[in-house]
């Protein structure tokens, strides 16, 4: 067939010498970025009224009636929005259809979202906001997701019949048989921590009506289409109506996932009734209160081993605190339930996960999806099977790490792409572990050294069989230059602006400076959302398909020009040479040759991702396909004294099949690892008997900064190639903060010789737990 | 109240409430809009600006505090040329993201290789430890400045 997809990808698989991929290419946003011409959501900004949304005081509390008068009367103050203005739909929730985008009956977390006051500035709105007089009508609330599982007399959401918002299962042979051969077992209680995502630009959004026809939404979001499918239903208009851009965004991690539809849909509803541009945008606090965190877990989790290192089971219970509405939180338990063994080979496994609502912020996305927590309790698992069989830690992990043609514990053989033993092996190695942990371990003084392994595996595209495609149009202009429309959005990651721009031009044979890649609008196909570490590896499947068929259309006609066979045909650098000869065409002639003689310089590129089925009832088949994976490991000095752990060090390790671009991978990685490291050791809210966050800024939600960072050491790569990307290539972005937790609590763990179950790892409780006073 | 100060090489005069702070002013009145808004507690250093050449974060600068003074921002030393070399270096180096951060950081570095030419990487640390980066872990920025560092003192003659 024809310019078939599946060739195209296996031709371009096959190459092995490369003009620009697994080149650090400078990315094309890099000046106008550090000269702050670039454009964010804020930088639109021109003339617009403002909104400000009117924030729940109430953890649980029926609506009894909103009083707008005192509102209505400062002046400035146009209009008040309440779930009853809503022309459309008012129902937003992704997984699940429990949230409302604005309350309506009642509210469920102090930061629900009850109205919008609409200003002639801000200053009025925000007058405007204080004056609104809602009525609640006090509900008991429910903070604890163990007590929310028991309780049937408080509901959060009554239609469900129970707190218990979703439940997942993964089986695996006989886990009761499984421990009966085991010569060891380990059972724990692990616990971790919600985290915000704290990208420096807060939630915003600028509505604009009757631009170019439509209702046009400047947003921060990390799903166009998705932003656009939220806004069109909640105004109750076509999806053609409705167009978003999405401009440079100042990070979003998963939270602008979640978020940005949902601001989208608010400036778009003030703006939509009003008839006027309208800017809404969060404060910090209000971004701290309102967005959903990673995932607050309890995993309890046992495992065995037999005395020759081989895992024989592990069961394992999994409970998200999925706070006041469902959001994403069954998709994240799916993926924590899936990956909860590891990647490792185990024959008997028993995985059951429960997400459960309770009156706090909601759970929702965050780098990592559900798996750092996961691989938290799966590693610290494997260091405490590991001493008891008195192995080396690396050691035990290599008897039992996945390899080609091993089947996971949903029962999928992964056939090929599966580097982690080899990358683990080659890391141990590079960061001199052998050594480091027979020294390490034994301070005895005021500053005590440890040496911690962490390995972690995540799958490639959506779970089960939940369909997911790239899509993306490539047109060749007259002068050759090159534009690409993608979906995809440039949220500091560089899919568009690097890897993107590197894979078009590398199957063009130009150079990188001629592609410029349009990005995050809905006037491109769908190509899915940039999130699960998808941008290059499924996202940039579209222009790569684009470009491969304008390549072959070209080679046509450069064979005819040139009067030699297409095979004969190379393009270097914007040259078009027949091999071995000095016969040549320029890149510009040949397009301009092109445009006159009916040759389309103009595609779109579309790969629907192949497939199996999961059976939910039964908790097995095919969940991913592929994974990508990492190996960490981690050096720390902890201070006995004041309790403050030091992160000196760390060793990154990817099988993340081929690396497009060595320096963009490396900032991925380091970025992560920061975000991995505030998790573990400083990052953490505290909430008061309401459910309210109480530290909802950057005084006292502590981030690192440039003097807490360890030195993250170049990282090794095991490219173990993915057959349905281009090159080869696997996702990166969310893969170094999967086992940054694990990696670091085990090194911890060394230094100390004392096991934490419950993250953070503050000062606090390094010495309370120390003082043995917890 | 008017609040008459130079920005970027120019007088300028606004119109200004006496509790408005700079970072609105500069953004929202002058256009400024490389300075950026991202806490409004003095926490996170994106809204630095160069008052009387010390960066500070313009988030917590009352308007009328800076009559008489001058406010720098990267976009004047763009012009100027002054933060070349550190254009350069961030950008080999990876540093960007997704650049919310970067003129901030910018600014701060370039105030501080004025006064330390030669520094160590723990002292650059030090000096951009008011800007939060969430992106990066830092490691590129760092390499970046030090880098910068002596790519002004080569161009300086090595002095």
């Amino acid at each position: 067939m024809p310019e078939d997809p599946y060739s195209l990808i296996e031709r371009w698989m096959k190459a092995r010498s490369f003009l620009v991929i697994g080149k650090s290419v400078t990315r094309a946003d890099a000046i106008e970025k550090i000269l702050g011409r670039a454009k964010y959501v804020e930088d639109f900004l021109d003339g617009a009224l403002f909104a400000k949304m009117v924030l729940s005081t109430e953890p649980h509390a029926r609506i009894l009636g909103i009083d707008d008068s005192a509102a209505l009367r400062i002046k400035g103050v146009r209009r008040v929005i309440t779930a009853r203005d809503v022309p459309g739909i008012n129902e937003v929730g992704y997984a699940l259809p429990d949230q409302p985008l604005l309350a309506d009956k009642k509210v469920r977390y102090i930061g629900d979202t009850v109205a919008l006051v609409v200003a002639d500035d801000f200053e009025a709105a925000l007058r405007g906001a204080e004056e609104v007089d809602v009525k609640y009508e006090p509900l008991p609330h429910i903070l604890d997701p163990l007590e929310a599982m028991e309780r049937t007399d408080v509901l959060i959401h009554e239609e469900n019949g129970s707190n218990i918002a979703f439940r997942t299962k993964v089986r695996k042979g006989d886990v009761e048989e499984g421990f009966s051969k085991a010569d060891v077992v380990v059972e724990n209680e692990y616990r971790t921590h919600r985290q915000d995502h704290i990208y420096l630009e807060t939630e915003a959004a600028l509505a604009v009506p009757g631009l170019d026809g439509r209702l046009t939404v400047i947003t921060a979001a990390q799903h166009p289409h998705l932003a656009q499918k939220i806004v069109a239903k909640v105004l109750g208009v076509n999806w053609s109506d409705i167009k978003i851009i999405v401009p440079y965004l100042g990070g979003g991690f998963g939270g602008k996932d979640d978020e940005g539809p949902l601001v989208a849909a608010k400036a778009a509803l003030a703006a939509y009734l009003t008839g006027k541009p309208v800017f809404l945008e969060y404060t910090r606090e209000e971004s701290i209160l309102v967005h959903p965190k990673r995932e607050s877990t309890i995993i309890k989790y046992k495992s065995g081993a037999t005395n020759d290192g081989k895992l024989v089971a592990a069961e394992i219970t999994i409970i998200h605190d999925t706070g006041a509405y469902a959001n994403r939180g069954p998709f994240i338990l799916w993926r924590a339930t899936v990956h909860a063994t590891g990647p490792y080979k185990v024959p008997n496994v028993k995985v059951d996960g429960y997400a459960v609502y309770t009156n706090k912020v909601p759970q929702g996305s965050y780098r990592g999806f559900g798996n750092p927590s996961a691989q938290f309790a799966a590693e610290s698992q494997m260091d405490l099977l590991a001493e008891k069989l008195g192995m080396d830690p690396v050691e035990f992990r290599l008897k039992n790490l996945l390899r080609p043609g091993d089947d996971t514990a949903t029962g999928q053989v992964l056939e090929d792409s599966v580097g982690i033993a080899e990358a683990l092996e080659k890391l141990a190695k590079v960061a001199d572990w052998k050594r480091k942990r027979e020294t390490y371990g034994k301070d005895t003084g005021r500053f005590r050294r440890g040496i911690g392994v962490a390995v972690a595996w995540h799958g490639i595209s959506t779970s089960r069989g939940v369909p997911d495609w790239s899509n993306a149009y490539l047109k060749v202009e007259r002068d050759g230059s090159v534009t690409v429309h993608t979906g995809i959005v440039e949220i500091g990651q560089g899919s568009p602006n690097s890897s993107h721009r590197q894979i078009v031009a590398e199957v063009l044979g130009i150079p990188p400076e001629k592609v410029k890649v349009v990005y995050g609008t809905t006037d491109a196909p769908d190509t899915g959302a940039t999130h699960a570490s998808r941008g290059t590896t499924v996202g940039a499947i579209g222009p790569f398909i684009a470009a491969a068929k304008v390549r072959e259309r070209l080679e046509r006609l450069a064979s005819e020009l040139l009067h030699a066979p297409v095979e004969q045909i190379e393009f270097v650098n914007g040259i078009i040479k027949v091999r071995g000869t000095d016969k040549q065409i320029t890149w510009e002639k040949l397009i301009d040759e092109a445009y006159k003689r009916g040759v389309e310089v103009s595609a779109t590129g579309y790969f629907f991702l192949p497939k199996g089925k999961f059976d939910d009832e039964k908790g097995r088949g095919f969940a991913y396909p592929a994974y990508s994976f990492i190996a960490m490991i981690a050096e720390v000095e902890v201070d006995t004294w004041t309790g403050v752990t030091r992160v000196t060090r760390v060793w990154p390790a990817l099988a993340a099949g081929k690396i497009i671009n060595p320096q963009q991978v490396e900032g991925q990685i380091e970025g992560a690892v920061a975000q991995g490291m505030g998790y573990v050791l400083m990052e953490q809210f505290v909430f008061d008997e309401r459910g309210r966050i109480l530290n909802p800024n950057l005084t006292d939600y502590v981030i690192p900064t440039a003097l807490d960072m360890p030195q993250v050491m170049k990282p090794v790569y095991v490219e173990d190639l993915f057959k349905y990307s281009p090159f080869g290539a696997k996702g990166v972005g969310e893969m170094a903060l999967i086992p940054a937790p694990a990696a670091i609590a085990n090194a911890v763990a060394h230094a100390l010789g004392i096991r934490f179950t419950q993250l953070p790892l503050t000062p606090e409780r390094i010495l309370l737990t120390l003082r043995g006073e917890k | 109240m008017k609040v008459r100060f130079k920005l970027n090489g120019k007088w300028v005069e606004v119109d200004a409430k006496p509790n408005e702070i700079l970072l609105d002013t500069l953004r929202l009145k002058l256009g400024a809009r490389s300075v950026k808004r991202g806490c409004e507690t003095a926490e996170c250093g994106a809204c630095t600006v160069l008052l009387d050449g010390k960066p500070v974060y313009s988030c917590t600068i009352l308007t009328p505090m800076v009559e008489g003074r001058e406010v720098i921002t990267v976009d004047y030393l763009a012009e100027t040329g002054e933060i070349q070399p550190l254009m350069e270096a961030f950008a080999e180096h990876g540093a960007v993201q997704c650049g919310f951060c970067t003129p901030g950081f910018i600014l701060t570095a370039y105030a501080f290789l004025k006064q330390n030419p030669r520094p160590s990487e723990w002292e650059v640390r030090k000096a951009v430890e008011g800007n939060l980066c969430r992106c990066t872990g830092y490691q590129k920025i760092i390499e970046a400045i030090l880098d910068a560092a002596e790519r002004m003192r080569k161009s300086n003659g090595n002095k």
